[in-house]
């Protein structure tokens, strides 16, 4: 039978959230940038080995400085959540442990994926350096633009709430 | 200015030309009243007449003092703009607040049928697909309302748990989705968990939503969507609910049941339910 889970999409304005749903759902990416408003709920079936598919139904929020003003009704029932934030812009990392409380607390006991993204931007060696100064543990670094390591981050969510049901 | 001074302005320009009607009016007052006190036993035949001067003085009122009324509030206005505009703002505020909405509603109607017109293209084309005429085609939709689609939802996460269809056209389980969002938006954004949002139009279809412990039914109807059809809607999911679903789905128990053991319903299971109750309903 064919498993449906909930996973949120959170972070600040302009991080890369729709974008990362939608290289991982259609495989593409825009320059556009179109800011978005409320919920956008897409869905992907994703295969974790044969006869062994999982529904991601992924609701991409819209982006936000303040993380308590997040719609907890958005927030209810969700089984699996993303954050996040973008390597170039400090402002969107730099309470990043904060904001992880934040949605910790409003979502106790969910696996939750932190993601840097717009890896394609930076130098690699300095993002470690980058990471290690502001103590943060970040999960994957992608890049919607060319896909790194997206799929992958989709997968070990979709791994995790396979293993949780 | 103080009220007594408009007030004056407002008689003068109401009342000066009719000075002269008035004297005449009362001249002939007069003359009858002497003729009364002269002719006493005339009083009879006089007192109708006078009642009968009096009524033709009233209606004479419109068609005679009207124009010189509208002429010298015309030039009146002119000359004190300020003072007419203060002595009728109450007045006029109401008859363009009036105006205002009525516009507005004629507006909305001016929509409407732009609406309607776009409707007629969409049936237009759809005629031209399956090969019914636009008349088949209106009184299909004019008809009675039918149950299009059943989803059975968590409340909370918005998955889909089971639905009964007649004809799969969209993707359930995101329309599961988004219902969800809406839903959660709207009973958020007024702040009131305890109300829960009824029904959303959407197109041609309505959207009925009934919310119970831990899932929530949105069931979609084409055709005429009345109060009635709507009560009878309302019977058979609560006749699903109370037959099915609260025992096995919000493990609600009677009394006497309890000793049963709690199996976990299977999709398929709940799936020939909602057949079984949604699937040859007439609402
Ligand atoms: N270079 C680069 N730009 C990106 C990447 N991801 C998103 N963007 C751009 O960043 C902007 C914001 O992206 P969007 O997905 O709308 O952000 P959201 O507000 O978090 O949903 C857009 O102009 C995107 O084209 C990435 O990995 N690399
Ligand atoms: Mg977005």
């Amino acid at each position: 039978m064919q498993k449906s889970k909930k996973v949120v999409v959170l972070g600040h304005f302009g991080v890369g959230k729709t974008s990362l749903i939608r290289r991982f759902v259609t495989n593409s990416f825009s320059d556009n940038y179109k800011v978005t408003i409320g919920v956008h709920i897409t869905k992907k079936v994703v295969e974790i080995s044969n006869e062994n598919t999982i529904s991601l139904i992924l609701w991409d929020l819209e982006g936000t400085d303040k993380l308590d003003t997040i719609r907890n009704a958005y927030l209810l029932g969700t089984h699996g959540l993303v954050f996040v934030f973008d390597v170039t812009r400090p402002s969107t990392f730099e309470h990043l442990n904060n904001d992880l409380d934040i949605v910790r607390s409003k979502v106790p006991n969910t696996p939750l994926i932190i993601v840097g993204n717009k890896s394609d931007l930076v130098d690699l060696a300095e993002l470690d350096v980058l990471f290690k100064k502001n103590s943060l543990s970040v999960d994957f670094v992608t890049s919607a633009k060319t896909g790194e390591t997206v799929d992958d981050l989709f997968l070990k969510m979709a791994t995790l709430l396979n293993e949780d049901a | 200015m103080n009220e007594n001074d408009k007030l004056e302005i407002l008689k003068d320009i109401l009342f000066d030309d009719g000075h002269k009607f008035e004297e005449k009016i009362s001249k002939r007052v007069k003359n009858l009243e002497q003729t009364l006190n002269q002719k006493k036993k005339f009083s009879d035949k006089v007192d109708p007449l006078i009642t009968q001067q009096l009524n033709e003085f009233k209606e004479s009122i419109p068609s005679t003092l009207g124009p010189v009324i509208t002429a010298t509030l015309k030039q009146e206005i002119k000359h004190h703009k300020d003072d007419v505009v203060d002595a009728l703002y109450p007045v006029l505020g109401k008859m363009v607040k009036k105006y205002v909405a009525q516009e507005m509603q004629l507006l909305q109607e001016k929509i409407d049928n732009q609406l309607g017109f776009l409707k007629r293209w969409k049936l237009k084309i759809n005629s031209i697909f399956s090969g019914k005429n636009e008349e088949e085609l209106v009184l299909d939709q004019l008809a009675v309302a039918k149950i299009e689609q059943v989803l059975l939802i968590e409340k909370d996460s918005g998955i889909l748990k089971a639905s009964f269809s007649k004809s799969k056209t969209i993707d359930e389980e995101m329309v599961s989705g988004m219902l969800t969002a809406i839903k959660s938006f709207v009973e958020d954004a007024f702040n009131q968990r305890s109300q829960n949002l009824e029904s959303i139009e959407y197109e041609l279809y309505q959207i009925h939503l009934q919310s119970f412990a831990t899932h929530y039914m949105a069931i979609v109807i084409s055709g005429n969507y009345t109060t009635s059809s709507k009560d009878k809607l309302q019977d058979v999911i609560f006749n699903f609910y109370n037959s099915f679903m609260a025992m096995n789905l919000d493990l609600v128990f009677e009394t006497d049941t309890t000793n049963k053991p709690i199996e976990t319903v299977s999709k398929p299971r709940i799936e020939r339910e909602l057949k079984k109750y949604f699937g040859n309903a007439k609402i």
